[in-house]
């Protein structure tokens, strides 16, 4: 039996969704008292803003038109989130304030079916958001899978944005950044590639799966979460095995973390143990800027200084994503369920959760800290 | 191969594989189901390392976590382009999972 939407399900849903969102507007953050809050998005079309110090909820905002929401990205100014969604088909720019919808790019057009695999980002001056995309040809008899591109959009183009120019990226393309100043794209692929992000033309290349380095096989590198915003450092864990040791010894398996500046641009791997728990993504203290956190069924801190495991502990069930408070203080971790995590990032003792008042599940959505 | 004819380019394209003998080329993990099928059948899922010690837990933190992006080792329907609302129903998979059902193909 397929299971199908009722229109009096869909009714029903829409009407809850226009009630909450109407009992939110009273618990609407103030102007002029900047604070730091949680952005994230959940099922069924859902975006969310929780307080980390009430440990809350305090809005949810119903995305225009169908799917899961993937992506999430803040404008530089707070004022505006733009999620992926549309069965990864759409961007959708919510106004923070207003709940409006005030940005939209479908990325499909008649003949060709495009998806967005999983990556966002604006750029730091707010004016455009780069998308990594991937085109099929739709014909009569059989389908074209065309090359991979981070299109790129103006904000300023509001609902009905049609990209203004694209920047051609290999092949698994899932993860981009901008650098902080927004000269540099940066595409996280086998090897991270580095683009101008005005020409597109390509300046640069990091090699990951492509490394050198002795002793070992070619490292894997798996990530769709991006947080970076708060110590402006991309981090991500690869896993590696060395080469010059028998692979049923539990020390040839190697986690290690895959760092990028920013601001510099400086690019670093190293690994801090022998593979002893998965992490699925990673984020850097702001102001302890050598510890860096890993989630998954367990909460990791590692120090990046010394490249050693400094703590570790079991989580309630397993967290996709994660990010920390602003003083380097709280670490939160997201994704998967109902729930938002709250640790400590010195003793990562558990401090608390914020409970989703839908119950229902984030994903693979991601987690961004704004102030507002 | 002998008693079959290819009649299409896929078909043409794994017919010369085959006298080439690079089928094995495209079976890196061939261990593991992967992508989006017509079934829900959660429990038979691999981790990275071919066992079961470092799946999600639960399996339903995880269920939307592979659905959604058709990732393996969800063995799933594909609700990114041919059955959007499969899980329409379900928007949390540990309370609702009995509402995701198997899908058929459209007529």
């Amino acid at each position: 039996m397929t299971a199908k939407r009722t229109p009096a399900g869909m009714r029903t849903a829409k009407a809850l969704l226009a009630v909450c969102a109407v009992a939110a507007v009273g618990l609407a953050p103030q102007p002029g008292a900047a604070k730091e809050y949680i952005l994230t998005a959940a099922k069924p079309n859902t975006l969310v803003l929780a307080d980390p110090e009430k440990r809350e909820v305090v809005r949810t905002y119903p995305i225009p038109g169908d799917g899961s929401p993937l992506s999430v990205a803040p404008s530089p100014d707070n004022k505006v989130a733009y999620v992926l969604t549309n069965h990864w088909g759409s961007i959708s720019g919510i106004d923070l304030d207003s709940g409006d919808e005030v940005f939209r790019a479908d990325f499909s057009t008649e003949d060709t079916r495009v998806r967005g695999m999983f990556a966002i980002a604006v750029s730091p001056d707010g004016e455009e958001i780069y998308s990594t995309q991937l085109p099929v040809e739709m014909g009569l008899g059989e389908y074209t899978v065309g090359a991979p591109y981070v299109a790129v959009y103006r904000t300023a183009d509001g609902v009905g944005a049609k990209p203004v120019r694209k920047i051609e990226v290999p092949r698994r393309t899932v993860l981009i950044f901008l650098s902080d100043d927004g000269s540099k794209l940066y595409a996280v692929s086998w090897d991270v590639h580095v683009y101008d992000t005005q020409t597109g033309e390509e300046i640069g290349v990091h090699k990951v799966y492509n490394w050198d380095r002795e002793n070992y096989y070619p490292p894997d590198v798996f990530g769709v979460w991006v947080q970076h915003e708060q110590a402006k450092s991309f981090v991500n864990p690869y896993f590696a095995l060395r080469s010059d040791m028998s692979p049923e010894n539990p020390d040839a398996w190697k986690t290690g973390m895959l760092t990028i500046d920013m601001k510099t641009g400086e690019f670093e791997m190293a690994d801090f143990e022998s593979t002893s728990a998965i992490i699925f993504s990673a984020v850097r203290n702001p102001v302890r800027r050598n510890e860096v956190y890993g989630v998954y069924t367990q909460l990791s801190k590692i120090d990046t200084d010394k490249n050693e495991l400094a703590g570790r502990v079991e989580l309630d069930h397993t967290y996709y994503a994660i990010n920390v408070s602003g003083d380097g203080s709280e670490v939160y971790v997201a994704g998967t369920m109902d729930d938002i995590g709250v640790y400590d990032s010195e003793s990562l003792d558990k401090l608390g959760e914020i409970e989703l008042p839908s119950g229902n599940d984030m994903g693979t959505a991601w987690i961004r800290m704004i102030e507002r | 191969m002998k008693h079959l004819k290819p009649l299409n380019k896929k078909a043409q394209a794994l017919d010369k594989a085959a006298e080439e003998g690079t089928l094995d080329e495209v079976r890196v993990m061939q261990t593991v189901v992967m992508g989006c099928t017509s079934t829900l059948d959660p429990g038979w899922e691999v981790d990275p390392f071919g066992g079961v010690a470092a799946l999600c837990q639960p399996m339903e933190a995880d269920l939307y976590g592979c659905a959604d992006p058709c990732w393996w080792p969800a063995q799933v329907p594909d609700t990114i382009n041919t059955y959007p609302q499969w899980d329409g129903d379900a928007p949390s998979a540990q309370r609702d999972w009995r509402q995701l059902q198997a899908v058929y193909p459209k007529k």
